[in-house]
């Protein structure tokens, strides 16, 4: 008896979650959109970071910091590009 | 002090200072949270494998749910070479999800909320991931930094971009996680003040936007701990299927 008791929570959970399915798709979509955001930063501050150490190596202060920050500015975009074309891959 | 939004970030220690050749080693609330986090996960899971029923249980449903949906994600994003990397990616993010989660409950303390833990995390995967390309593909793989099909005037320029692009990878996976919890935990203390500041007569809006924002953070929690283990897994395809 309890087992069928069981095997009904189970069929509502199932018929729930084909319910559920397109707001998890949201979600995930959600999720993407966050993950856009911080992919062009995060190129842009490493790219930086590596030209003020090259620049404190060699001495050109100001020269390498401002060459590195648009190869990071560069590297952002083809994160951003890279990431929007894997989402679309994940819809097909 | 109690109205300090940031207040809730502060690392206490508990118990005796313990200090190894000048490292401070102590027992800190942050600790005891992921105790208890690492607690919840073995609970769930040893009561979820315990008596493996045709019809399961509702805890052995929901341990099966999770094997399901991360085994799923690794065979989607990584394909079937990375079924052996199974193991560390579901322990990655049940263990986030689950400090994520246990951050949500009154009075704890969100451990991932601070760049140093979300930072170990991200540089261990990325050395890991690194290492495991080079011991699979050996020097070979020093060829995703070079993409094929660019003219040879490009190439130095493109190579410096894409090495700053794979850098960039630890930085984006960590921030991203340790943003998103810091900014939203600090936002509900934020508006909770509001309650408290605005009595009775006015109190009511920032309430009303608070348990909004408690339904999103939780969203956020468990989104989050899926991008952060998602991203593994596609880290983990670059290096073990070499193709730009």
């Amino acid at each position: 008896m309890s087992d069928l008791e069981d095997f009904k929570t189970r069929l509502k959970i199932a018929k729930s979650k084909l319910q559920n399915e397109k707001s998890e798709k949201k979600g995930i979509f959600l999720g993407n959109a966050f993950k856009l955001g911080t992919e062009l930063i995060a190129a842009v501050i490493v790219g930086t970071i590596i030209g003020f150490i090259l620049d404190n190596w060699f001495g050109t202060k100001p020269i390498l910091i401002i060459i590195f920050f648009l190869f990071g500015a560069a590297a952002g975009i083809t994160n951003v590009f890279r990431a929007a074309k894997r989402m679309q891959k994940q819809e097909d | 002090m109690a109205t300090n939004p940031m207040h809730q970030f502060q690392v206490n220690r508990i118990g005796p200072k313990i200090e190894i050749s000048g490292i401070d080693l102590s027992f800190t609330n942050a600790s005891l949270f992921m105790v208890i986090s690492a607690t919840f996960v073995t609970l769930l899971l040893l009561l979820g494998t315990r008596e493996k029923k045709l019809i399961p249980s509702k805890v052995q449903l929901v341990s099966e749910m999770l094997y399901n949906f991360i085994a799923k994600m690794i065979s989607d994003t990584a394909g079937k070479k990375a079924k052996p990397y199974f193991p560390f990616i579901f322990s990655l993010f049940i263990f986030i999800l689950f400090c994520n989660m246990v951050g949500m409950l009154p009075y704890s303390f969100t451990v991932t909320s601070h760049i140093i833990v979300t930072l170990t995390f991200a540089i261990f995967i990325f050395v890991g991931v690194t290492i495991l390309g080079f011991i699979i593909h050996g020097f070979k793989y020093l060829k995703i930094f070079v993409p094929s099909g660019v003219p040879i005037v490009l190439l130095p320029i493109i190579t410096v971009i894409e090495i700053i692009s794979y850098l960039s990878r630890p930085v984006s996976l960590s921030v991203r996680l340790f943003a998103n919890m810091m900014a939203g935990h600090t936002m509900l203390k934020v508006f909770g003040g509001f309650v408290i500041s605005l009595g009775l007569i006015g109190g009511w809006l920032p309430l009303s936007f608070s348990v909004a924002l408690t339904g999103l953070e939780i969203l956020v929690a468990f989104l989050q701990a899926y991008v952060f283990a998602i991203l593994t897994c596609i880290y983990l395809n670059d290096a073990l299927n070499l193709h730009h």
